[in-house]
């Protein structure tokens, strides 16, 4: 039984669309990567799912629960959680402040939601930034926070949107072991879309690939870099081009 | 049943009459929201400026209180130009709450220099062109020529405003400041100077408002927050920003506030003397509150609004 | 337990804060006995009064950041119950505070439902009419005295602390003040509470807030609540002090402003901003009303500089005198 199922699910905007009739699973022990070009629909499939969205069609199951009809709080609080793209820290809380937020989901108990977060703080190697302000932090280490604050939420699936974004190479290299440790120690499943394909590529067990709105390939990703239609589609410049300077350095 | 229908006539006539008033009004208010996303909250005491304006003014120039509107603008499009200058341009550096709390501080501060220089009697233009002039249309169905004049000249207002924004450069300009401040800026327009613009309009057209309501609505220091209200509810029905909205608003909410004599006909007329208890004349303002509250929770945007 | 242990713990507040505090409890228990006016003590009955009202609208304003200008109908409806059950029942002020209180926070869930759905101008504009709405109805209901309003009769027999009748100012300091400590308190518990961070995560970015399973809406409707029981708790308080209760005074739109002022001059979203706020506002408007009010032929001078000092305070410092103590902190790191 997958943890998680998307059956034909389409989102339309007006007369756009955004998703068409896809669908996958993703289980309890997988990690998956959602590649495709700008604009494919990676991030609404995401906002679907997370039910910030109402699909237009299909259906989104969750831990064997038709999770379709619900708001994106209720989804969250099945133990789906999420990480967002543009992430501002703008507001006057702590760091550990911050992550306690995520465990008073699975809390009601200030002190077990501190300890909580300070754990989960700890697992990430960020314990230390605890006293400080949000906003006092570089947006690598900012980020590290909104990952800590989605995991103190107690997951049993993640999806994190384009995590990667703006950090360079070491701190992807960084963030890449630290994924695998949640997935292993953890054992969160974890649902990605990344535009640094090496992360997808390192980490997947599994690569779908979203064009247009629509499923074009699915499978391990060594196979998928070689799918012709895949590299016609995307792989063709970028990551060919990705792969030379990463050579080069 | 004769009887109801000529109240619901009358109603209806001088329903439409004031609300062109409302409209008029709110047409500042909607103008300077458009451009810069800010609620004034001493919008009706910009009104209050214009009517004193008026009702100094005619006597000391001896012309007649119409002649004077022109005059009654002008000072209006001055304080709307100081007060974006002294003050708006450093509220909108600060959170909403800093521009509801420095509006907030502008409206305390007009309102008790009013107090302070005219006291606190209610005064009235009592001579001139318009005053105590009527033209009878039909059996009890009377209409008020300050009323009418009024009417004629908020069309108007609406007529050149609409003009403005649509058919002029400077409207266009208004226009993509209100889209996209930025973008604009970037185009080389001067949003500081666009919003000027909009409080000198929008000062421009509360206090001609202001100089004809003077002609047969008594001026006193704290007549501004009724009319604050009342366009609010008229922005907020029209959707915030939105001129054509705002005309056709302010109509409905005039309309509204002329429905208590047509309640009262319809009940003498089915002779329910049993709910004569119930006077509904205290609500009419009552009404535009709520009718406002209902606009805001059914359809935030209002009826012609585009911004959300 | 655990919820008595947030209430008292202070500990992530700055040494010096605390320090000032304690120095600010000392002197309002003792302000009594030190030597002082009539004026002063009406005074600061205001002003603890004022903080307390400042507390309730931080609690949507501040830590949930929307602007709430209609707080004044939840003073209206905890003095009118007070004021009605005492006239017509003789029901003793312990019990009407709280039927006040829970009449209010009814009325706020009635009306939060709709009015949480709004942001921005349009939620902040809105409270204004439903305010304006409930004072109309006020004003023309028999029953509680229309436009008049309602007068307290007295019961003799001074102290009476079951009706809360007193000849001596003093006797309602001591009220307000211990109102006004178990309000801190309460506050400082409700700050460390799972609403209270969540109301925060809410101010910061509603979309991570519900990405968290927190239900957006329904928190910022029970914190409304809350805020709302505090207004109507001082509200019962306000009906007692004056013994006359009118709508124009509970209810207006002025008290509302004036009720979100405070928590905004002295900064909005800090447990100290209200206090400061009804501190600074509180004795500047009454100075300046008995200064400059009463003397013929300035009528509105006061308020004329007391609306300047206002544009001017928004115009220098959009966030509020607590503001200036963040900025000042933050240099100094």
């Amino acid at each position: 039984m997958a943890l998680l199922r998307i059956n034909n699910v389409s989102k339309h905007f007006g007369g756009l669309v955004a998703n068409r009739d896809v669908s996958f699973d993703v289980d309890q022990d997988e990690v998956v990567g959602l590649i495709g070009p700008n604009g494919a629909g990676k991030t609404t499939l995401f906002n679907c799912i997370a039910g910030f969205y109402p699909v237009t069609s299909g259906t989104v199951v969750f831990d064997g629960q038709d999770i379709t009809p619900l708001r994106d709080f209720q989804v969250a609080r099945m133990g789906l959680a999420r990480t967002f793209q543009i992430f501002q820290a703008s507001g006057d809380l702590k760091v550990v402040e911050n992550v306690m937020v995520g465990s008073f989901m699975r809390t009601g108990s200030r002190g077990s939601a501190r300890r909580a977060a300070l754990e989960v703080m700890e697992f990430l190697g960020i314990a230390e930034t605890a006293g400080e302000m949000m906003t006092e932090l570089p947006v690598a280490a900012q980020k590290r926070v909104a990952l800590a604050t989605a995991l103190a939420s107690d997951p049993k699936l993640l999806l994190l949107d384009e995590v990667g974004a703006g950090l360079n190479p070491s701190e992807i290299d960084g963030l890449i072991a630290l994924l695998q440790r949640i997935h292993t120690e953890r054992g969160v499943a974890l649902l990605l879309t990344e535009h640094v394909l090496e992360m997808v590529m390192k980490l997947s067990h599994r690569v779908i690939v979203l064009e247009s709105g629509q499923k074009i390939a699915e499978g391990e990703p060594a196979q998928v870099v070689k799918d012709p239609e895949v590299v016609r589609a995307y792989l063709g410049d970028h990551y060919v081009k990705r792969q030379k300077e990463g050579g080069d350095a | 049943m004769e009887e109801l229908g000529i109240q619901i006539l009358k109603s209806l006539v001088s329903g439409l009459l004031m609300g062109l008033v409302f409209a008029l009004v709110a047409l500042g208010l909607t103008v300077i929201f458009g451009v810069m996303d800010i609620v004034n909250f001493a919008h009706g005491e910009f009104l209050m400026v214009g009517m004193y304006t008026t009702l100094l003014i005619s006597p000391l120039l001896g012309v007649d209180p119409v002649l004077t509107l022109p005059l009654a603008g002008l000072v209006g499009a001055v304080l709307g130009v100081l007060c974006y200058f002294g003050l708006i341009r450093f509220l909108l550096r600060g959170p909403m709450i800093a521009q509801l709390f420095g509006t907030f501080g502008l409206m305390i501060f007009l309102r008790n220099l009013a107090l302070l220089f005219m006291g606190s009697e209610p005064r009235i233009v009592h001579q001139g062109w318009l005053v105590g002039k009527s033209i009878v249309i039909g059996p009890g169905v009377v209409l008020e020529s300050t009323k009418l004049a009024v009417a004629v000249l908020s069309l108007l207002s609406f007529a050149v405003v609409w003009w403005l924004i649509n058919r002029t450069k400077v409207g266009k300009a208004l226009t993509a400041t209100s889209l996209d401040a930025e973008g604009a800026r970037y185009m080389g327009i001067s949003t500081e100077l666009m919003n000027a613009l909009a409080w000198a309009v929008g000062g421009a057209s509360v206090g001609v408002a202001g100089g004809l309501l003077v002609n047969f609505w008594p001026v006193d220091p704290g007549v501004g927050l009724l009319f604050t209200m009342i366009a609010f509810a008229t922005v907020a029905l029209g959707g915030f920003g939105s001129v054509r909205g705002a005309l056709v608003a302010g109509i409905l909410i005039g309309l509204i506030v002329n429905l208590p004599p047509v309640w009262d006909a319809i009940l003498r007329s089915i002779d329910a003397v049993g709910l004569r208890g119930l006077d509904i004349h205290s609500f009419k303002y009552t009404m535009v509150y709520a009718i406002y509250f209902l606009i805001m929770v059914l359809r935030p945007q209002g009826l012609f609004g585009w911004k959300q | 337990m655990e919820a008595v242990k947030n209430a008292f713990d202070f500990g992530d507040m700055p040494r010096n804060e605390l320090g000032l505090a304690a120095v600010v409890l000392a002197f309002l228990l003792s302000f009594p006995l030190m030597p002082h006016s009539s004026f002063g003590m009406a005074t600061m009955i205001q002003f603890l009064m004022f903080s307390l009202y400042g507390m309730g609208w931080n609690l949507i304003g501040g830590y949930g950041g929307q602007v709430d200008l209609g707080k004044a109908q939840y003073v209206g409806i905890g003095a009118y119950t007070t004021a009605v059950m005492m006239i017509r029942w003789d029901v003793p002020f312990w019990f009407s505070m709280p039927v006040g209180m829970a009449l209010a926070v009814g009325w706020s869930f009635i009306i939060g439902y709709p009015l949480f759905r709004l942001k921005g101008h349009y939620f902040a504009i809105a409270t204004i009419a439903t305010s304006l709405v409930l004072k109309d109805l006020f004003e023309v209901w028999n029953f509680v005295g229309g436009a008049r309003g309602l007068e307290i009769p007295l019961k003799g027999d001074f102290p009476n602390w079951l009706y809360l009748q007193f000849r001596e100012d003093y006797y309602y300091y001591y009220v307000i003040l211990g109102m006004f400590l178990i309000g801190f308190i309460y506050m400082n518990g409700f700050r460390h509470s799972r609403l209270g961070y969540q109301l925060r995560a809410i101010k910061d970015n509603e979309h991570v807030a519900r990405s968290l399973g927190i239900d957006v809406h329904w928190s910022k409707i029970k914190a409304y609540a809350v805020a709302t029981a505090y207004v109507a708790m001082v509200g019962s308080f306000h009906a007692c002090y004056n013994f006359n209760i009118e709508p124009e005074d509970t209810m207006s739109l002025d008290l509302s402003v004036l009720i979100a002022m405070m928590a905004m001059l002295g900064g909005a979203g800090s447990m100290w901003g209200p206090i400061i706020g009804a501190a600074i506002l509180v004795p500047m408007k009454n100075y300046l009303g008995s200064w400059l009010g009463g003397q013929a032929g300035f009528a509105g001078i006061d308020l004329a500089l007391y609306g300047m000092i206002i544009m001017f305070i928004a115009a220098a410092q959009p966030r509020g005198v607590y503001g200036i103590v963040e900025a000042m902190r933050a240099r100094r790191r």
